[in-house]
């Protein structure tokens, strides 16, 4: 009775080991190529998740043109979304977290930048997803960019859906956009100082009163301890 | 009528008055988060049926309004507006704060963006604790308003300044 079974056990190993070679993407490749190709010292770095997903970083400059390409060339016409990335540590640390919160477990505080995937080297960085639905292949696009409040070309020409995500990122990192048709803040009020999502935006309300910490969850059902355990028995 | 300003309204008239307007609240509903959905449940569904409170909850804008219910999370962005709002109310004028956000900010208390209570912009009648909380919570809300209306003296509160948030 064993003998098929180890027989079965041995024949799934085989068939899946020659799996384990790691997989060529060949679509994602040459589209990468094509890209570098075209784009020449705009493009820097790139990254691909065979069979999932590709990375591409481009220079400041190349922005636009890069979305342009993307659109007339390899039919890129769904813009996903547009974003940054702050990636300067918090200079606050764990400051604003709660006592409580900071006992137990000692998290190393991040002093240096980290970059993820298709690297980096500046501060702020842009990031956008644009899709070809036809094809079923999407691209997320990345690039550094220079100084403490950046400027870098709007997509809106290509891609008039970016408006108001340019606005949000106007808003947010205090990146602004040239050319962009319309530069004021889409969800805060006009009169708001300073740029929330940036690391450095301090939360002034734990300023003034700690963030208490998670001191008060109930538990959930079957996760009772044995007093009130006991109490249910009685009643 | 005259006998209201000139603060000479009979007692027992005041309390006809009184009983009279506090079933016939005419509310409009401001939802501005999801309180908005346990708001709707109590104001519009058959379960709930405010109706049967007199509370009658379709003005079609705020200036037919007695009562407004500040449902959900009110932004620095949305306060000017919730102020306006409420100006442009008729007097007598009631407001319920529904909800954890509206009444102190709830879990946004140290948001960038969130007004951290409804009360820094207008004068508030009725909180209501929950996050949401349930319909019936709504509904003892609007219940505990209406005893605060049978209360009233009509003439004090016609007269008297408006009471102003600044």
């Amino acid at each position: 009775m064993s003998s098929p079974d180890t027989n079965a056990e041995e024949i799934i190993e085989e068939s899946i080991e020659p799996q384990e070679e790691p997989i060529i993407d060949e679509k994602r490749e040459a589209f990468v190529a094509s890209i570098k190709q075209d784009l020449g010292s705009g493009f820097i770095d790139s990254h691909i998740d065979p069979e999932i997903d590709v990375w591409i970083r481009v220079t400041q400059e190349a922005w636009l043109e890069t979305a342009k390409i993307l659109f007339e060339k390899h039919g890129m016409n769904f813009f996903n979304f547009l974003s940054a990335i702050d990636w300067k540590p918090s200079p606050f640390g764990r400051e604003m977290d709660a006592a409580i919160d900071n006992v137990d477990d000692e998290v190393a505080v991040e002093t240096e930048m980290e970059w993820g995937v298709a690297g980096g080297e500046k501060r702020f960085q842009l990031l956008a997803r644009v899709h070809n639905p036809v094809a079923n292949m999407g691209v997320n696009l990345k690039a550094d960019l220079e100084g403490d409040f950046p400027e870098v070309d709007t997509w809106t020409p290509v891609y008039p859906g970016a408006n108001w995500h340019e606005r949000e990122v106007m808003e947010m990192f205090g990146i602004s956009f040239k050319n962009h048709p319309n530069m004021v803040n889409l969800y805060l009020p006009t009169e708001f100082e300073g740029h929330p999502l940036r690391k450095d935006f301090p939360l002034l309300s734990r300023r003034a009163k700690p963030w208490p910490g998670i001191v008060d969850v109930e538990l959930m059902p079957g996760e009772n301890d044995d007093e009130t355990e006991e109490s249910g028995e009685e009643t | 009528m005259g006998l209201v300003e000139n603060g000479k309204l009979p007692g027992p008239l005041t309390k006809l008055l009184n009983i009279s307007r506090k079933y016939s609240l005419w509310v409009y509903q401001w939802g501005l988060a999801c309180c908005a959905i346990e708001m709707g449940a109590a104001f519009a569904s058959p379960r709930y049926d405010v109706m049967r409170l007199g509370v009658i909850p379709f003005p079609a804008s705020p200036r037919q309004a007695d009562l407004v219910v500040i449902s959900g999370t009110v932004t620095d962005k949305m306060a000017p507006a919730v102020r306006r709002l409420y100006e442009q109310m008729p007097e007598p004028k009631y407001v319920i704060s529904m909800g954890s956000c509206a009444n102190c900010g709830g879990p946004y208390w140290d948001s960038y963006s969130v007004t951290k209570g409804v009360d820094q912009i207008i004068p508030v009648d009725v909180y209501v604790p929950g996050c949401p909380p349930r319909p019936e919570a709504l509904l003892e809300g609007i219940v505990l308003l209406q005893e605060r209306i049978a209360s009233e003296d009509m003439t004090d509160r016609w007269n008297r300044d408006p009471i102003v948030v600044t």
